[in-house]
């Protein structure tokens, strides 16, 4: 007999069950492992190694499970939390650009209102409303850039 | 029968996009019930898949924090069971590339214990003994495969999934699952009567 039908029956012992095997491979395997010893006592060992491995018990302890439950709710608890932060910020964030968008114009106006008043000319007053509107943003980089470089150079004395 | 396959078919369809609903709503009472449900079955595959107890429940409790994480990720199209495998497996293989870069074939072979097994069953005090030690033989034997060996036996005959299934959690193409599976059980087989010379 050749070689390849040992082998061939024997992948297809390893692969037992109905959905793995053909009617076919069923039939010619059924054939073979009557008439081939070895193939027959692999088939055997198979069987034996098969059951031993489902009959082998493995179970999670109890403190395992809900300690992972109790992760797994903190957790949960946590990007909850972090969900509503999130619609939070989402919604200041709108708020913020609506506003800045109403003031805008409000204050457009109201620059050209002045100009006209003080006969300025319409490029002076569009500068001053440029400054206007970039100076609170210039003064909290200015603010937070001299407070980074106190906090370093402080950190840096206590790392020296 | 074709009613029953049917039927069964259509039940687990249906549990599947229940879940998927409340995977993505963070349902954290049916996170209770999916832990509860999947315990031993997932610590069984992370035990053998990395040939320790302690790193496996590690695994097992991030495992089910990546469930909660990326719930939203898992297609109803498919078992549960099937995508809570692969996020365990992904998991393992990460843990070991942090710990050296290597494929799956890192997590064992390293001179571990064989895995502890507790005595089984109701039988006669003789068949307990020699039910016993065969066990421990093929755990022992199951500890000395490739990994990708041990995992292809562990979910084929321990969990009974499908060829398809086992292709798709490690994501390899139906054949090599078969040949991994008929190559585990011939590497087995001579523990099957104890170690082998």
């Amino acid at each position: 007999m050749k070689t390849d039908a040992h082998e061939r029956a024997r992948k297809l012992i390893a692969l037992e069950g109905p959905e793995a095997l053909s009617g076919a491979d069923q039939t010619w395997l059924a054939a073979h492992v009557e008439t081939c010893a070895s193939c027959r006592a692999f088939a055997d060992n198979a069987a034996e190694m098969i059951h031993g491995l489902r009959a082998i018990p493995i179970a999670a302890e109890r403190s395992l499970v809900s300690t992972t439950q109790m992760m797994v709710r903190r957790r949960a608890l946590e990007l909850q939390r972090d969900r509503e932060r999130l619609w939070l910020v989402s919604v200041s964030c709108t708020a913020v650009t609506l506003f800045a968008l109403l003031s805008a114009v409000a204050l457009w106006r109201g620059f050209e209102w002045l100009g006209a008043r003080a006969q300025l000319a319409s490029s002076v007053w569009q500068v001053g409303f440029l400054v206007f509107c970039v100076m609170p943003a210039l003064v909290a980089g200015i603010l937070l850039l001299a407070k980074d470089t106190h906090l370093a150079n402080h950190t840096g004395s206590y790392e020296g | 029968m074709n009613a029953t396959a049917c039927y069964f078919e259509n039940a687990m369809a249906q549990e599947s996009t229940e879940i998927a609903r409340g995977l993505r709503r963070r349902d954290p009472d049916l996170l209770d019930r999916l832990i509860e449900q999947y315990q031993h079955r997932l610590l069984r595959y992370l035990m053998y898949l990395t040939g320790r107890r302690e790193l496996a429940e590690d695994l097992f409790q991030e495992t089910w924090i990546r469930v909660l994480e990326r719930g939203h990720q898992f297609n109803d199209k498919y078992a549960f069971s099937t995508w809570l495998f692969a996020v365990a497996r992904n998991l393992a293989i990460d843990h070991m590339r942090r710990k050296q870069p290597a494929s799956l074939d890192g997590l064992l072979n390293d001179g571990e214990a064989p895995l502890d097994v507790p005595a089984t069953g109701q039988a006669s005090a003789f068949d307990m003994a020699l039910r016993r030690e065969q066990n421990e033989h093929i755990a022992a034997g199951m500890q000395h495969l490739a990994a990708e060996y041990r995992e292809a036996l562990v979910l084929r005959f321990q969990e009974g999934m499908s060829l398809a299934e086992i292709a798709s959690v490690a994501r390899v193409p139906l054949g090599t699952v078969k040949s991994r599976i008929y190559r585990g059980l011939s590497e087995l087989e001579p523990w099957l009567k104890g170690a082998p010379l």
